[in-house]
């Protein structure tokens, strides 16, 4: 199978288990939600949304939101205990808070609730004739909801049991085939619409595979049953089309005893129409630890933190976000000193969550940590002790500043950044890899501005021997590649979906994938002079035509629409010039989040290249004023290295607090992870001062230094080197296995270093050093600390009874790089 | 709304006779409950749909009397005759357990149901039919289709139209029934009752004697009746499937008629006797098409798996699968000489293959969507198509010859009369159409449902 094939199953695999994971979501959230009951208290003042509500066919309803306003400050949901009335039951009814057409005329309906009252103006037209279903907003907005055309069942790409449907419905044409004219109308009863195929199966009626999936009692049964009833028609040429979603609340801070919200989701028509479409909805919680929502939409606090409520209506997407806030007993914000602009906002988000912030870390963990984040390996017992010693109060800033002028953080990050540009022999060559890799090495060691970056690699021209960034257009062989690797790398949006359907939940269509292609499909690949060069060439012409439409594409910009480009000029550099415009959002906050994920174990947006709206950040605040400061300033790299170094939530410990001992997303302490696979290898070495041999390169090549994984190093792949097939900064595997325990317990690459003639113990043992000197000699290497007295009393004594003397000495060695406190960062 | 309104209530009817004779007969010792009248229509309307084949939940399957007697995947004993406290078909059907409770998620069963399950299993769990392990749907009491609308509210989807033998009638599927009508002149002749939902296959006998009607209702059903062709008179009902039967076919000798179907099945059918002689299962999905090959001694099928194959009349084994269409395949027939096999699909051809050796010989291309319909007859080859057209084209190098105009929606099915010279064809919108083949001129044009007024044209209204 080839790799694309692979990709796009992987791909479609995964579309198919988040969709999983939303669906069951839905499912279970009703079941598991544990409501309180609301305790009204007493508002300031209550307010109804919408204020006014026009019901203009009998298939109009409009739920009302009502919420109480606190002197406090604090906000609530009363929507479920507000008393709702209409003041013309000839006009307008009401169930609880929704609002039902009855007859032409306009009403008001009154909401009263803890001695507030507001009237809301109802206007009710069309009533003389029932409407018809919209086969684009309701039959398929059904068919949505209840989740038969997901990507695990009926719109997968061969559908389930020969039934097949456009994946969440991208492709009306197709489904009113298959749903009526296919199959020689098998599954619609257009004479008896109940006995359809199409309602008795997912109402279990008729064995289904899918089990069951609709009552008779869901609003969803009445919209397809009508719809097949009036003809299984489509929408008439002309009908209005939905031109927006909006959800209320857009926002919402909840403090206990608030916990529960009913989202409301609004339809705006091209007519100009608003149409309630909660009901037609489909809702999901970004964390269902934080925050469950049941399929009317109504979300449910499980614990304290936020979450985005994602909404989606066919192809529109929005999203609430929510924060649910608690007091927790004993808590005391301590106020913590703030080094920066980082702690600022991220101190402010642990406060208003009652989240306690770690102590700030030892120096010596310090150290540790700074020199493997920074340039990759451990410090040299001589750089540690010379730190540990200096008395001076900026020493860890100082320390900073000198770590980000040393050669191996050029080749440290150029490492990271290798593995996203997919840097491989079999992909540019062995001469490629050796150039492109010299050129990245230049780009951080000269710390290129980042727009310069990526402009020179998205604009690339001419052989890839004499203009390295051209390999990026090497790699990615054809426009799709382009388009999918751009968009992660520098959008941190994995639109691959969108590349066979509008993707499934986000709002990336079909034509934004192409219309981005058109960007890169002028793009074209020759034979160079040497065997293992390529030219990259522009044509001057070519455009890119959508599979599905088969229509041709604009070049097209996120957030800015087609692009009208003049014929011939390269439409990169408008790209480009896009790109690292100031005001793109994209840009800079793919850029920040990953050098934050790279230094803090988690980026503040995880995946740090999975930018969407279902997959928010942690702190919108803080990814904001980092990418700002970093497009401020130039696209200053080692700005924003420096910026975050020198915060206090950066030096914070690993050890936990009560307050704090759950948090996984806040940055309330260090995030302890295994050390990535060259920084393990190059720990080892430094441990036992015997480097590693790489086929082909120069003797004390390191490993975070080596310019792709060609090198075959068992050891590497183990722990998790990636292969660079793709631009994904996933394809590190963080995971840790069997294979691994293995490796270091027995493996031949530890084996032989600390049996080496030559290492580090023994160079000790020569010159003379006591037991007690080289035990702490190794500890400083290994772990950046001196031993305990316990530790050294204990190592001492399992020398002298070891027998041989180097034997004991190995013992320690080796039990010390078998320790967590080794293998990981902390 | 009540549930199952059509269906239910001639079974709920049912079982309050049975209750109601039992007491009116033998008030003291009522007839011991019948497995096949009682049980088996009840597992059937409330247990199978979850508890049918393949895989049925909690691992117990009611499909047949042996079946719906054996333990689950809880290993508790479903049945334990004359015990029906230790019965867990007794026991969970009676519930109070809202959690627990069959059917799940659904109405329970109403109490007269319960206490006949109850009273089955105390008079020891016995089966009254002849076969324990025939499916529960082949020893139900057969009830009388429901009536066909009196007059027809609105048109249904034309899925089946044939010629009768001297072409003076056209047979027209309908909704439960099967309309005849004059080709000439587009007049309703008479009409045959007592069918399935759904009729997806007609087929008149070479004698003319005997009408084939082939279909079912979806998902649940298949069935195949013989009719005299002259007054509508059932004659024979041949087997039952679990799904829709789309094919029936008499052999040219009209001794047999094979059926295939949305079970996967090919079953050939001794007409004289109605006996099954042969069940062939090698397709992978549902076989819609079906023809015989003008000796009589092979069968072509198409199917919904991509291929199309041949089989041996007399004994069903394979001989050929084609499986160069690459698409579904929803029709197949034998050239006039039989040395051509013509399958229509997915891929919007009509593909000629060899069957001697499975090669493919030519195609015929050019239409807009899938062809759901080809028929021959001597040098000429008829066809329907999802692209609402009628078109002929010459067996001799597959030619274009002639276009049948005038429908609107996707045309499911076409037949040739070669003694009239008549073309009829019908499509989704319910629309028939009848042409001369001779000079393309249109005969008749008639909405096939009887007492359907079309509404007034819409430009009226305003």
């Amino acid at each position: 199978m080839s790799w694309n094939s692979w990709k796009r199953t992987a791909g479609l695999q995964a579309c198919g288990l988040a969709l999983c994971l939303a669906w069951q979501g839905q499912l279970l959230a009703a079941a598991d939600a544990p409501i309180e009951p609301i305790v009204v208290g007493t508002p300031s003042r209550i307010e109804v949304f919408p204020q006014q509500a026009k019901l203009d066919s009998t298939r109009r309803t409009m739920h009302l939101i009502v919420s109480g306003f606190y002197a406090d400050g604090a906000v609530q949901d009363l929507t479920s205990v507000a008393e709702v009335k209409s003041k013309d039951e000839k006009i307008a009814r009401t169930e609880g808070s929704l609002v039902l057409p009855a007859g032409n005329g306009r009403t008001e309906v009154t909401v009263k609730l803890g001695g507030h009252e507001l009237n809301v103006p109802i206007e009710v037209i069309n009533q003389d004739s029932p409407d018809k279903v919209s086969f684009n907003y309701g039959t398929l907005a059904v068919l949505s909801k209840q989740g038969c055309n997901s990507g695990a069942c009926h719109g997968s790409p061969s559908g389930k049991g020969g039934f097949r449907m456009s994946l969440r419905a991208y492709d009306p044409v197709l489904d009113i085939d298959t749903l009526v004219r296919e199959a020689f109308n098998r599954r619609t009863n257009l004479y008896e619409p109940e006995n359809s195929l199409l309602l008795r199966k997912p109402l279990m009626e008729v064995a289904h595979g899918g089990g069951r999936r609709l009552k008779k009692s869901d609003s969803g049964y009445e919209v397809l049953r009508d719809w097949i009833a009036q003809g299984c028609q489509v929408d008439p040429d002309g009908a209005p089309t939905c031109v927006k979603l909006e959800v209320y609340p857009r926002e919402r801070i909840l403090k206990r005893p608030a916990h529960t919200q009913q989202v409301l989701a609004l339809a705006h028509f091209s007519d100009g129409t608003v149409r309630d479409v909660t009901q037609l909805a489909v809702f999901s919680s970004s964390d269902e630890a934080v925050a469950t929502v049941d399929a009317n939409g109504l979300v449910v606090s499980q614990d304290r933190g936020e979450a985005a409520i994602l909404v989606r209506f066919l192809d529109k997407i929005e999203t609430s976000s929510m924060m649910f806030l608690k007091e927790i007993p004993g808590f005391h914000w301590n106020s913590p000193p703030e080094n920066n602009f980082v702690d600022h906002f991220v101190f402010q988000k642990l406060q208003q969550l009652q989240i306690l912030p770690s102590e700030l870390c030892t120096d010596e963990e310090f150290v540790r940590r700074i020199y493997l984040d920074v340039i990759g390996v451990l410090p040299e017992p001589t750089e540690t002790a010379q730190f540990l010693a200096d008395a001076n109060p900026q020493k860890r800033a100082a320390l900073i500043d000198k770590l980000l002028e040393r050669p191996e953080y050029a080749e440290f990050w150029a490492l990271k950044w290798g593995d996203l540009l997919r840097i491989r022999n079999v992909k540019v060559s062995n001469g490629g890899v050796h150039k492109f890799n010299r050129w990245l090495v230049a780009a951080f060691r000269d710390n290129m501005p980042y727009d310069q970056f990526a402009r020179q690699l998205l604009t690339a021209e001419g052989s890839t021997f004499v203009n390295p960034p051209a390999n990026y257009f090497r790699t990615a062989t054809e426009t799709n590649d382009c388009t999918e690797t751009t968009s992660q790398l520098f959008l941190g949006i994995r639109i691959q979906c969108a590349k066979c359907h509008n993707h499934p939940f986000e709002r990336w269509s079909q034509d934004n994938y192409y219309g981005i292609g058109a960007f890169f499909n002028r793009v074209q690949r020759k034979p160079g002079i040497n065997p293992e060069e390529q030219v990259i060439w522009v044509a001057r012409a070519g455009e890119v035509t959508q599979p599905r439409t088969g229509k041709q594409m604009q070049p097209w910009l996120p957030l800015t629409g087609s692009a009208d480009l003049k014929g011939e000029d390269d439409r990169r550099s408008t790209f480009a010039d896009w790109l690292v415009r100031p005001d793109n959002p994209f840009f800079p906050k793919v850029e920040v989040n990953r050098i934050w994920g790279h230094l803090m174990g988690r980026g503040i947006v995880e995946p740090v290249d999975d930018f969407r709206d279902s997959n928010p950040p942690s702190s919108a605040a803080l990814i904001a004023a980092l990418a700002d400061d970093f497009a401020k300033n130039g696209y200053d790299r080692k700005r924003v290295v420096r910026n975050i170094l020198n915060s206090r939530t950066y030096q914070l410990s690993s050890r936990k607090n009560e307050f704090n001992a759950t948090d996984t997303k806040y940055f309330s302490h260090a995030t302890t992870r295994l050390l990535a696979a060259e920084q393990l290898l190059d720990a080892i070495c430094r441990v036992t001062s015997i480097s590693e041999k790489f086929a082909g390169l120069p003797a004390g090549t390191r490993a975070t230094q080596l310019p792709s994984p060609d090198v075959e190093s068992d050891f590497l792949k183990v722990f998790g080197q990636p292969a660079r097939e793709t631009a994904c900064a996933c394809e590190r595997s963080t995971d840790s296995n069997l294979s691994q325990a293995l490796q270091m317990i027995n493996g031949p690459l530890v084996h032989s270093k600390v049996r080496d003639d030559k290492n580090r113990l023994r160079v000790l043992v020569t010159a003379g050093k006591s037991n007690e000197d080289i035990v702490a000699e190794l500890y400083l290497a290994a772990l950046c600390r001196k031993p305990s007295d316990a530790e050294t009393a204990a190592a001492t004594k399992h020398i002298t009874n070891a027998g041989d003397r180097f034997r004991g000495l190995e013992d320690v060695c080796w039990a010390l790089l078998n320790a967590n406190e080794f293998l990981f960062q902390h | 709304m009540p549930t199952f309104p059509r269906i239910c209530l001639p079974l709920c009817g049912l079982v309050t006779l049975v209750a109601v004779a039992t007491r009116a007969l033998a008030a003291d010792a009522p007839p011991p409950v019948s497995f096949s009248k009682d049980i088996a229509p009840l597992l059937l309307k409330k247990c199978q749909a979850c508890h049918g084949s393949p895989e049925p939940k909690g691992g117990y399957q009611v499909s047949n009397y042996t079946l719906a007697t054996k333990a689950g995947e809880s290993e508790q004993p479903s049945v334990t005759p004359g015990k029906p406290e230790e019965s867990e078909l007794f026991k969970l059907i009676s519930s109070t357990d809202a959690d627990t409770r069959m059917p799940k998620e659904a109405d329970a069963l109403s109490a007269e149901q319960i206490a006949l399950v109850q009273r089955w299993i105390a008079e020891g769990a016995k089966y009254d039919g002849a076969d324990p392990k025939a499916p529960l749907a082949s020893i139900v009491p057969k009830m009388a289709a429901p009536d066909p609308p009196q007059a027809y509210r609105r048109p249904v989807p034309v899925t089946a139209v044939a010629f009768n033998a001297d072409g003076q009638e056209l047979a027209v599927s309908g909704y439960h029934e099967v309309t005849i009508w004059n080709p000439a002149n587009g007049a309703l002749l008479r009409r045959i009752k007592n069918v399935g939902e759904r009729v997806q296959s007609l087929a008149y006998s070479p004698d003319g004697a005997l009408l084939a009607v082939a279909g079912g209702t979806p998902g649940q059903a298949g069935e195949v009746k013989l009719f005299k062709a002259a007054d509508g008179t059932l004659v024979n009902e041949l087997g039952s499937m679990g799904d829709v039967a789309y094919r029936a076919v008499f052999n040219p000798a009209g001794t047999k008629l094979a059926v295939a179907g949305a079970d996967r099945s090919i079953r050939v059918f001794d007409v004289a006797s109605g006996k099954q002689e042969i069940l062939i299962e090698d397709h992978a999905d549902w076989v819609v098409g079906l023809a015989w090959s003008p000796d009589g001694a092979k069968l072509a099928s198409a199917s919904r798996d991509k291929t199309s194959k041949l089989f041996n009349a007399a004994n069903g084994e394979s001989l050929m699968t084609y499986s160069g269409q690459g698409e579904q395949i929803f029709s197949v027939a034998f050239s006039a000489d039989g040395k051509l096999i013509f399958t229509a699909g997915a891929d919007k051809k009509i593909h000629a293959w060899n069957p001697d050796d499975g090669a493919k010989k030519g195609e015929i291309a050019g239409f807009g969507r899938e062809v759901l319909g080809v028929v021959t007859s001597a040098d000429k080859i008829f066809s329907c198509s999802a692209d609402k057209t009628v078109q002929q084209h010459r067996a001799e190098g597959l030619k274009p010859f002639k276009a049948y105009p005038g429908h609107t929606d996707s045309v499911y099915c076409v037949a040739y009369h070669p003694m009239t010279g008549r073309v009829a064809a019908g499509s989704f919108s319910g629309e028939v159409r009848v042409w001369n083949a001779e000079d393309g001129a249109a005969v008749a044009t008639f909405i096939a449902a009887p007492g359907y007024t079309p509404p007034a044209p819409v430009a009226a209204v305003k």
